[in-house]
């Protein structure tokens, strides 16, 4: 960079417009070589302590299995299932029980809480159930709905709904209470009825606050469905993990615990890529 | 050219009034806390007069100006445009700020053609008129780019064809060009002063700089420390089309001189207020 500036004819051939893109894509790919060496360190430390069949193990395997039995596990759950069930179907059922809960949020509790940000009605209205249920621990309704739903799905669904709700919906009212008020002033000077108002303003200006809320939503989801997996079920890829816990088929219980991790981490990256597409122009005022 | 006292409110004026400000106020909050910010202002201001509004800090004129916008009520009086009562924003009240209303998920065209669009013109129409209008503020090639990909002399142009896009009776600028350096500000003001005399439309335009002011306006307010009072107003001829010097001849210098005296006053008076309110 330094000798570039200094030297005009090497500036020459650099075309000046990409210093800031050069700049920041080596920036990015420093970042992720550096989460790379220490996602190795973890997993060498892992296969350290563990031995992998290599050398005596330091940790009982009872305890922590190697990451080659983890991935062994891995591979005759594949093959053979788990309590006469796929690996798939426990793993897509736990998907659809987010999936429902987590699509009900985005298209039911988002524009809730836009509404609640347009109208002070909306906001009187619809504020004061959702405060006073905030504090309240979502899984210790649980007992609750399985009562009031049965043990079927539904409670399930429900109680993820219950914590998601608020998250999103709220912060989908703030997004749209930060709006900056002179671009509002500036749409009405310009004759745009409230609905344009709505629609071309204050909805693509909220859209960073909305999609914070739904980034959050995605970590949150994937604890609440442990939890909703935790009693009266038979599948799903926590109650998977909960009942090999039950044998200490640790094992299978990592390799439940990382299917997890990978499906926040997937839907957690699914978002940012959709938000950034989405909202290129963000932090840029 | 020179400057020439002149009574706004007289009644002469009245008839080719487009603009009333019939004694105007405006106080925020209520009790011992609250502050007047403007004090019976009484004004006609003609159609196609340029009249620039200048005050120490702090003295009300964003607050007049927001008035007439719409964004806020005065209150005691009215504002009336055309005999009609401003009660709301409208599109014939055309706002340019001074910076950061500018839609940013838009490109510089959408913003542009976003008046005319929001009022029901067909889009190709709409997109012909966004670019001729930033033709006129001669950004016609960064239609396609974002406002944080310009400037900020280049976006308050954006800003000035998103207003005049729009076709509005009267153009209301809050220190437009505050936020820009000097030679950019100059090119602008002849820019804006081109603009004017070819659609000859009604302008409220703020300014804490003379030179902008007295090289601008057709009328020239001066208003008081808080609460917010004209306290002189003036018919203002300056031409830089007669006279290219003209901010450097003897009749500006003067002019100046004449308006810094008024606003020194003002603005000691405004600084013994701030030190009695701290
Ligand atoms: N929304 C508001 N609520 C309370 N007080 C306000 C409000 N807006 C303005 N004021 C007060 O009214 C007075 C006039 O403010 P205004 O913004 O009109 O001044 P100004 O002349 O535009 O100043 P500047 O030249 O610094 O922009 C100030 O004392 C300000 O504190
Ligand atoms: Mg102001």
């Amino acid at each position: 960079m330094s000798a570039r500036n200094l030297d005009p004819g090497l500036a020459a051939d650099v075309p000046d417009t990409d210093d800031v893109g050069v700049a920041n894509r080596r920036a990015a790919r420093r970042s992720r070589a550096l989460s790379l060496a220490s996602f190795a360190a973890m997993l060498l430390f892992w296969t350290a302590i563990t031995g992998s069949g290599l050398w005596k193990p330091v940790v009982d395997p009872v305890f922590l299995p190697s990451p080659l039995a983890v991935l062994q596990a891995l591979q005759k759950l594949l093959n053979t299932g788990y309590q006469g069930k796929s690996l798939l179907h426990h793993f897509l059922i736990s998907l659809m029980r987010f999936g429902l809960a987590f699509g009900f949020c985005i298209f039911v509790g988002v524009p809730i809480g836009l509404l609640m940000g347009m109208s002070a009605n909306a906001r009187a209205l619809l504020d004061p159930p959702i405060e006073t249920t905030r504090p309240i621990p979502k899984l210790a309704l649980l007992p609750l709905f399985i009562i009031w739903f049965g043990i079927g799905e539904l409670s399930k669904t429900i109680v993820i709904i219950a914590a998601l709700f608020p998250l999103m919906s709220i912060s989908a009212m703030q997004a749209v209470r930060s709006v900056s008020i002179r671009k509002i002033q500036a749409a009405e000077s310009l004759g745009a009825s409230r609905w344009t108002i709505f629609r071309r303003v204050v909805l693509p200006a909220s859209l960073p606050g909305i999609f914070t809320g739904i980034r959050m939503s995605v970590g949150v989801g994937v604890t609440m469905l442990v939890g909703a997996e935790m009693v009266a079920t038979s599948d799903g890829i926590a109650w998977m993990a909960l009942s090999a816990a039950d044998f200490i088929q640790t094992d299978i219980v990592l390799v439940g615990v990382l299917i997890m991790a990978a499906m926040g981490y997937t839907l957690d990256r699914l978002c940012r890529l959709i938000e950034a597409r989405l909202v290129h122009w963000s932090g840029k005022d | 050219m020179s400057i020439a006292p002149i009574a706004l409110d007289h009644a002469d004026r009245r008839a080719a009034a487009k603009l009333v400000f019939d004694g105007v106020s405006k106080r925020f909050g209520r009790g011992p806390e609250s502050v007047l910010a403007v004090q019976r202002a009484d004004a006609y201001v003609g159609e196609g007069d340029f009249l620039c509004i200048v005050g120490p800090s702090g003295c009300g004129k964003s607050t007049l100006l927001n008035i007439v916008a719409g964004f806020e009520t005065p209150t005691a009086g009215e504002v009336r445009l055309d005999g009609r009562l401003v009660d709301r924003p409208g599109a014939e009240r055309g706002v340019v700020f001074q910076q950061g209303a500018l839609f940013t998920w838009m490109t510089v065209l959408e913003n542009v053609a976003f008046g005319p669009r929001a009022r029901g013109v067909p889009a190709a129409e709409a997109r012909d008129r966004a670019m001729a209008y930033l033709e006129m503020v001669g950004l016609k090639s960064f239609a396609k780019r974002y406002p944080y990909e310009l400037s900020g002399g280049m976006q308050q142009r954006v800003g000035i064809a998103r207003a005049l896009a729009n076709d509005p009776d009267v153009l209301l600028m809050d220190e437009p060009f505050a936020a820009l350096d000097q030679q950019t500000r100059e090119l602008l003001q002849e820019e804006i002063k081109r603009i004017w005399k070819r659609t000859r439309k009604t302008v409220l335009w703020i300014t804490h700089s003379i030179e902008e002011a007295l090289f601008l306006a057709s009328h020239l307010v001066v208003m008081t420390a808080r609460p917010g009072r004209l306290k002189a107003a003036y018919a203002v001829d300056f031409d830089s089309e007669r006279d290219p010097n003209v901010t450097t001849s003897a009749g500006f210098t003067s002019a100046k001189r004449e308006i810094v005296g008024l606003l020194r006053e003002e603005s000691i008076e405004a600084q013994r207020q701030e030190g009695v309110a701290t």
